[in-house]
């Protein structure tokens, strides 16, 4: 294996910034989706749809949990909302992050 | 019925009961719906807006794909979900998919032809009850010099051995009858396979009449009534299936024979009658007539113990000489003695055939490697959101899986449609009672042949593609063909492998070529060209109208203004063989070749020319005492002056020749025909019994003057006697099915060989192809700093050479071990044959050189700057 996939940066930040949109209480993909791009300013400009594959995988992973239920507008959506292992992780990310980026700006900022 | 219904539900409900699958399509149905709503009250109107959600959604089904990777569903839910995504693929790269398809469906045409035959040779070439119990039985002899010499027994034997009713339940002898088949006569004169049979010899292979009985131990005695039992196919054809048939009569060789039973179908279907064989007393306890024994034991006795115990019942033979010889019972089980004679064919073919299959695998797999390598993004995108690697490996096994189904099923139906084409090319003669067919066993084959084959040429591609995947670079350039080709080393091992099985294919194949044409070669010894031969014959069995008959029919044919010369020669010599009748010279010795009945005109009109004194000459006929004999039989006998010397038969009403002239050795028997010492003769007016046999007219036409059989059949048919017309074939005809065998074998294995070389030129043009389009960019860079074309070409064209020269070393080697199996297929010619050799390799390595150089051209001409922004 030359390539360990589950560091992948750019892969976690996708993640984490789920993870953080989450926080607020349990959401449907759409809603997730919307969030997600007024979040990050629509830097991430990946097609939508890959939101998905990412969300079944933090839930096989055990940070998210999801159910059928009902929105405002009495549609039949599928719900997502944080685990406690999902807000562990999102703590251990932010963290992370937060080393990274601290260490990218005392460099840049000499 | 039922089971069918209950199946077909099962099914249908195996597809509705996806339900992750419906879950996933739900829920980006929703996301896809809630967007739209919010384009079209943005102002969009619904169709607008709909297709700006999915386009900004991105592609539903690879979304749902993607998601069904990750959440998963039940074994069976996966495995459709991977069939349609595979399904899907193929559709995504449809010439990709057409050439693997074709590739494979080759090997599995066949292949699936070719195992119907096995599987009708050797799988099940006994179609009778208990077959193994079946047995054919000789009696050795030993010579006092240790060699043992084999015979048929004599029914005599056979019916000691009867006696022994708890070792033997059944046995008897027969055989099909001549060498030419019989006339026989029921209305309308055909000549047709009449075999004879004694009692016990149907009921032996457990056969039960249709109607009326089978043959009794009364038929067989001398003097009893002629009877006979009709073969199915015949029953059909001539008496329309009459049920009341039995007591008619119909003549075989114009003696009347009663109808008292009709076979099954299905048993020797090509034999219209089964005759009561019969047995003088002379006949009866004498052995080595030739005609086959076969028996059935009591169920659970032993092949050794069937032996010994008629060991001790079969007396010593008298037969080569006044002391008697200790006679040995020989038993072979019935399966060997048929299916002997297949292996060296079948092996070879199998072998053939599985290099055909292996080159197809390895094409495939280079092309899945290089389609997988352009597939590397999203391969990438599915390990990242989620996918294992086992679930990859699996997707791609199961795509090679559909590849391979989709091959077989093309090849199967190919093989089916020409199945009786490609089963007459194999130079076997099949059990009778047991054709090939594609059947359930041929089908399972096939089957086990696809999962095979699929795991072959998908395992390495999806172990090696199912390991590459990276994100972050293929997100970076995404569409990006990079550099470095991750599956360069496998492409080039392939192709050297390749390369090595094709050359040992392809060894084959042109050492049959050369074979067969050096068989072609053969100086005959006589001018096929512008020879024409007729088969006729009087039904009448008398010898003198017989032989009025033939000598009118020559001098109207020589009368004719396109014959040259006519003649005739005892039919049975057009297929090389002869009478025999062992003739003493004056000399003493005893003359050990056929020897050949011939009227005037036959030697001039095969173009033979006299070596020493002269040809026979009708005033010969009169006298009947002329000979002419071969050079061989010059030499062997007579010290090269044959001329003036006098041959005798033995027996009661001797025949006597004086020989007039020595003629060059005649092969009648084709080029591969045996040279004896021949004797011509003339019919022998004194002895008229010695002139039985059917001639064959032959004549030589004036060049560019053909004569039709209708006008053959009207003079034949004109001058008396009711006589069956045959056929009229030039001898070229005539050789090319003498040299049938070896044709079939030659053409087979180049069809074979050719196929090796097809795949080969594909397998290498697709692999350096791919390799090229890989390079763009490199090639552009290179174009950019100078590179001439010649140049680029050759640094694409490197990477094909060394993998090609390993192949032909490898496939030398190869070749120098495999080879041998077909030694004894060959004509004149060494498996190792130099010209061969080269030539093969030659061939091999300027195609494949010609498939690397093609695309590499392309290469060439690639522009620096559209290369580089390919990027």
């Amino acid at each position: 294996m030359r390539h360990a996939t589950n560091s992948d940066q750019l892969h976690g930040t996708l993640d984490m910034l789920v993870l953080k949109i989450l926080e607020v209480g349990p959401l449907h993909g759409y809603a997730i989706a919307v969030r997600l791009e007024r979040l990050s300013r629509d830097v991430l400009s990946v097609e939508e749809g890959s939101l998905y594959p990412a969300l079944y995988r933090m839930e096989r992973r055990g940070w998210l949990a999801s159910a059928w239920s009902v929105t405002e507008k009495g549609r039949r959506a599928r719900f997502y909302k944080l685990t406690r292992t999902g807000r562990a992780q999102l703590d251990a990310e932010t963290a992370s992050w937060l080393r990274l980026t601290t260490a990218v700006g005392d460099v840049l900022n000499g | 019925m039922m089971a069918i219904r209950l199946a077909w539900a099962r099914l249908r409900a195996l597809f509705r009961r996806n339900a992750t699958a419906d879950e996933i399509r739900e829920e980006l149905d929703f996301h896809v719906q809630m967007r739209t709503d919010e384009y079209a009250q943005a102002g969009l109107d619904t169709h607008a807006a709909r297709l700006a959600a999915l386009r900004r959604f991105g592609s539903l089904a690879v979304i749902q794909d993607r998601g069904y990777d990750v959440r998963g569903g039940g074994v069976m839910e996966t495995l459709l979900q991977d069939v349609k995504y595979g399904l899907r693929q193929l559709r995504r790269y449809p010439s990709f998919s057409i050439v693997a398809i074709l590739t494979l469906a080759l090997g599995a045409g066949v292949s699936t032809a070719l195992f119907s035959v096995i599987d009708a040779a050797l799988l099940r070439p006994l179609p009778y009850p208990n077959p193994e119990e079946l047995v054919t039985l000789d009696v050795e002899e030993a010579r006092p010099n240790g060699e043992s010499t084999r015979y048929a027994p004599s029914m005599a034997d056979i019916r000691t051995w009867r006696t022994l009713t708890t070792i033997v339940s059944h046995a008897g002898m027969g055989r099909v009858s001549g060498f030419l088949p019989l006339i026989v006569d029921t209305g309308t004169p055909q000549r047709l396979t009449v075999a004879e049979a004694s009692e016990d010899f149907l009921e032996a292979y457990g056969i039960v009449p249709i109607l009326g009985r089978n043959i009794q131990l009364d038929d067989t005695r001398e003097g009893a009534p002629d009877v006979a039992l009709l073969g199915h196919a015949f029953w059909q054809q001539a008496f329309g299936g009459d049920l009341k048939v039995l007591g008619r009569s119909l003549r075989i060789q114009d003696r009347p024979v009663t109808i008292v039973g009709v076979l099954p179908a299905g048993f020797y279907n090509e034999t219209a009658v089964w005759q009561a064989k019969r047995f003088s007393s002379l006949m009866f306890d004498r052995r080595g007539s030739g005609t086959p024994v076969v028996a059935r034991l009591r169920p659970g006795i032993t092949l050794a113990q069937a032996r010994a115990a008629l060991d001790a019942l079969t007396p010593p033979s008298t037969m080569t000489g006044p002391a008697p010889v200790p006679a040995h019972v020989f038993i072979q089980s019935m399966y060997d003695d048929e299916t002997d004679q297949f292996g060296t064919t079948l092996r070879t073919l199998s072998m053939a055939v599985g290099l055909i299959v292996l080159i197809g695998c390895i094409n495939v797999a280079g092309l899945v490697l290089a389609r997988g390598a352009m597939r590397d993004v999203e391969l990438a995108i599915r390990a990242s959101i989620g996918a294992g690697r086992g679930r990859l490996v699996r997707q791609l096994l199961t795509e090679s899986l559909l590849l391979a189904s989709a091959g077989a099923i093309v090849g199967v139906l190919v093989a089916y449609t020409s199945l009786d084409a490609l089963v007459g090319l194999i130079p076997l003669s099949l059990p009778a009672n047991s054709p090939a067919a594609i059947n359930g066993t041929v089908l399972a084959f096939a089957l086990g042949l696809t999962v095979v084959s699929a795991l072959l040429f998908g395992l390495v591609p999806a172990i090696k593609l199912s390991r590459s995947p990276k994100l972050i670079g293929t997100m970076l350039s995404v569409g990006g063909r990079s550099g470095a080709p991750l599956s360069k080393r496998a492409g080039q091992w392939l192709i050297g492998v390749e390369i090595a099985l094709a050359l040992v294919l392809m060894t084959g194949s042109g050492l049959m070529l050369r074979s067969f044409a050096r068989l072609l070669a053969v100086d005959l010894g006589y001018d096929a060209n512008n020879v024409l031969t007729l088969e006729v014959e009087p039904l009448d069995r008398t010898t003198a109208i017989r032989l009025a008959y033939y000598v009118s029919l020559a001098n109207e044919l020589r009368r004719l203004p396109e014959v040259v010369s006519a003649g005739a020669i005892d039919q049975l010599a057009l297929m090389g063989g002869g009478s025999f009748a062992f003739p003493t010279a004056d000399t003493g010795a005893k003359i050990a070749g056929p020897q050949r009945t011939v009227l005037p005109g036959y030697l001039e009109a095969m173009g033979v020319r006299p070596l020493a004194g002269r040809l026979l000459e009708e005033a010969d006929r009169a006298a009947g005492e002329a000979a002419v004999v071969n050079a061989t039989a010059s030499q062997q006998y007579f010290g090269g002056s044959p001329i003036g010397h006098t041959l005798r038969t033995e027996g009661k009403n001797p025949s006597y020749w004086r020989i007039v002239g020595v003629v060059p050795d005649i092969r009648h028997g084709g080029p591969q025909g045996r040279i004896d010492p021949q004797m011509y003769v003339l019919p022998d007016p004194r002895a008229p019994e010695a002139f039985p046999i059917t001639l064959a007219m032959v004549m030589r036409l004036r060049e560019g003057a053909p004569l039709r059989l209708e006008r053959l059949k009207q003079i034949a048919e004109m001058l008396g006697p009711r006589v069956l017309v045959g056929q009229a074939r030039p001898a070229q005809t005539l050789i090319s099915q003498q040299v049938r065998e070896p044709r079939h074998r030659m053409l087979l294995l180049t069809l074979l060989g050719v196929f090796g070389l097809l795949l080969t030129l594909v397998g290498v043009f697709s692999t350096t192809a791919y390799a090229v389009a890989r390079r763009t960019r490199e090639i552009g860079v290179r174009a950019a700093f100078g590179a001439r074309p010649g140049q680029v070409v050759g640094v694409m064209i490197q990477d094909a050479v060394w993998p090609v020269a390993f192949g032909l070393v490898t496939g030398l080697a190869g070749a120098y071990y495999t080879t041998r199996i077909i030694r004894g297929f060959l004509f004149q010619t060494t498996p190792y044959d130099p010209g061969t050799l080269t030539a093969v390799v030659a061939l091999l390595g300027a195609t494949a050189g010609l498939a690397a150089w093609l695309p590499a051209r392309r290469a060439a001409s690639v522009d620096p700057l559209s290369a580089l922004r390919a990027e």
